[in-house]
């Protein structure tokens, strides 16, 4: 986790750290025992492939969590994640890098909280959007 | 997978909607949250030393964005390959397709969730959707999930999964 940001220091139309992932099928391994899924396109090529898919493919949700963990590194320790979500539209396989990036849309006060919104998404090397989202932040004020 | 294009929503499927589950314990332990922080690759120690997150004023090491615990797993009740339990009430359809894949996850946290937390969940089909797509037919099956501390009955989080039938 790098330097605290605050609500005063980001502007809309601001990117954040970008989050750069490569999953070997150890660590879908690894993500299936945390999670609880053990769905076998993520680790049986054959079954994989008998449902018609190409090969394995990271699970959705471990890509759903690589967001939060964006959201989480970003935010810092005084930062707090409210929402976040995003769609699997297009899927992504193992040994390929998957870019996670956010962008702040919206900045703004409510109930003393300083709320920022963002659009949130990974993308292939190639640029495609597979999991487009949105996500909603609180972050502290300087002083 | 199937290239079934007669399939259709039922009213029967429909009712379904909003009817809530019974509710299903999901625990939170040091474990469990070490383990999902190894499967994201992070290296936070938040999430795994349990002195340095009590030093940052948490109860006990947090869990990583998007886990919100493990459904206690009973032989012969729980999914044997996604775990979730397959408990009395919400919703029960009957899916001839035998493709299966994310649609969507949507989470919303009211607290920030700890190993040590057991959290009570209850959940119900929000929404169904049928689709065309080349060879067939796709439904998309959404779900809504509420989560409450066992101790205090606080709501501390909620999530929308959306899976895809083909």
């Amino acid at each position: 986790m790098g330097e605290q940001v605050y609500f005063d220091d980001v502007a809309e139309g601001q990117e954040i750290p970008q989050l750069k992932k490569n999953c070997s099928t150890q660590q879908l391994v690894l993500w299936a025992a945390g999670s609880g899924d053990f769905y076998q396109i993520h680790y049986d090529k054959d079954f994989a492939q008998g449902t018609g898919l190409r090969g394995l493919i990271v699970h959705g949700a471990l890509k759903h969590a690589f967001l939060g963990q964006l959201l989480h590194d970003w935010a810092g320790e005084r930062g707090q994640v409210r929402k976040f979500g995003c769609s699997y539209r297009g899927m992504d396989e193992p040994k390929q890098d998957i870019l996670c990036r956010g962008v702040v849309t919206k900045k703004y006060q409510d109930g003393g909280k300083n709320v920022v919104e963002l659009d949130v998404w990974t993308e292939k090397p190639d640029g495609t959007k597979t999991s487009p989202g949105t996500a909603t932040v609180t972050l502290p004020a300087r002083g | 997978m199937t290239t079934d294009t007669e399939f259709q929503i039922t009213d029967e499927m429909k009712a379904q909607i909003g009817v809530e589950s019974e509710p299903w314990e999901y625990e939170v332990t040091t474990t469990s949250v070490r383990m999902y922080a190894r499967g994201i690759g992070s290296d936070d120690p938040i999430h795994y030393d349990v002195d340095f997150a009590k030093a940052q004023g948490f109860r006990s090491i947090v869990a990583p964005l998007g886990y919100i615990g493990t459904p206690v797993y009973l032989p012969g009740t729980n999914d044997p390959t996604f775990g979730f339990p397959r408990r009395g009430g919400g919703p029960r359809l009957n899916i001839p397709f035998k493709g299966l894949l994310d649609g969507g996850t949507e989470t919303e946290y009211l607290d920030v969730i700890c190993a040590g937390d057991v959290l009570v969940e209850t959940s119900h089909l929000a929404d169904l959707k049928l689709r065309d797509r080349p060879g067939g037919k796709m439904l998309f099956v959404t779900n809504e999930a509420v989560y409450k501390d066992k101790t205090s009955g606080k709501v501390v989080a909620k999530m929308r999964l959306t899976s895809i039938h083909m």
